[in-house]
């Protein structure tokens, strides 16, 4: 089985090597006078406005957790999509008992107002 | 031998990794390294033969997880300077988590080397074997209770996410596309009758 993954690994090996080699021939080769100016982040002729840091709004943070809740329900379904001919009848009722579940908490959250951006 | 050397480089990579989380200034650069701590953990998953858990980790965690945990490091708005002094307050609250810890995995190997489960690791998993296929043929039928529970705790982070963080503006001025389109002409223009006036 891991045989089949042996073009990732070359694929990983390759990606390193280039992103070492990159970032080491700018260290190696670059001139290095770097001052606080250079360093600084620079906003189009003016003073920056503001520290890159920003508060977010909370909206963000709500639309995430509720992406993380549908993708973890989509992990349970691989196995069982897999297994079906050896769970049989039972697993199909266990699974729709859990999706079940999920489409309520979907419905609420549609009727509620969550998944809309005013 | 080759799968052993697979094996310790990337579980070394995993530790610099684990350690850059704990030791980076920038809370930021902290989840980064969590996000390679992850992808190296997966590697171990699928070294493991364990496809379908290294898939997930990737997916769940890498994909959605991390996502979360920089929204919450960037809401949180934390000053780097100011942080820097929480190190001596909390290191002994993380010393009795890090002791408990190496106690736990200290009793699990102790009482694997001692005969209590069985020595000489796992047996060589025949041919045509899945992983995936083993995990659903008992997470659905013998786990099928603790696979329930899921469904409802999943349920239970929805509706406390949307408790929390639900907020309605009052007297937001929303836009009605469809009330706009259907508009009709006589709603919008009134024509009105009068005589035409005379200069006087």
């Amino acid at each position: 089985m891991l045989t089949n993954y042996v073009p990732v690994l070359i694929f990983l090996g390759i990606a390193a090597a280039i992103g070492i080699l990159l970032l080491g021939i700018g260290f190696l080769v670059g001139s290095g006078s770097k001052d606080d100016e250079k360093l600084s982040p620079y906003e189009c002729g003016f003073e920056p406005f503001e520290d890159s840091r920003m508060k977010f709004d909370v909206r963000y943070y709500l639309v995430a957790i509720l992406f993380i809740i549908f993708d973890l329900e989509i992990a349970f379904l691989f196995p069982w999509a897999v297994s079906l001919d050896t769970v049989g009848g039972f697993g199909l009722v266990a699974m729709a008992i859990f999706l079940a579940v999920l489409v309520v908490g979907f419905i609420y959250e549609w009727k509620k107002g969550a998944l809309e951006w005013d | 031998m080759f799968h052993a050397i697979l094996f310790y480089t990337f579980a070394a990579v995993l530790i610099g990794a684990a350690l850059g989380v704990i030791f980076s200034k920038n809370p930021v650069h902290a989840v980064m390294l969590l996000v390679l701590a992850f992808f190296q953990s997966a590697v171990l998953w699928l070294l493991a033969e364990a496809e379908f858990l290294a898939i997930v980790l990737v997916l769940v965690y890498v994909g959605a997880v991390m996502v979360l945990f920089l929204f919450v490091v960037m809401m949180l708005d934390i000053n780097v300077e100011r942080v820097e002094g929480g190190f001596t307050k909390y290191a002994p609250f993380g010393l009795f988590i890090a002791a408990l810890m190496v106690i736990e995995l200290v009793q699990i190997i102790w009482f694997r080397s001692s005969g209590g489960a069985r020595s000489g690791g796992f047996a060589a998993n025949p041919e045509g074997y899945s992983n995936t296929e083993a995990l659903g043929a008992v997470l659905y039928t013998e786990h099928v209770y603790a696979f329930e529970i899921a469904a409802v705790i999943l349920l239970l982070a929805i509706v406390a996410a949307i408790t929390l963080t639900m907020r309605k503006r009052p007297g937001l001025k929303q836009q009605n596309i469809s009330r706009q389109v259907a508009v009709k002409r006589d709603d919008r223009v009134r024509l009105v009758e009068m005589d035409a006036e005379t200069e006087q």
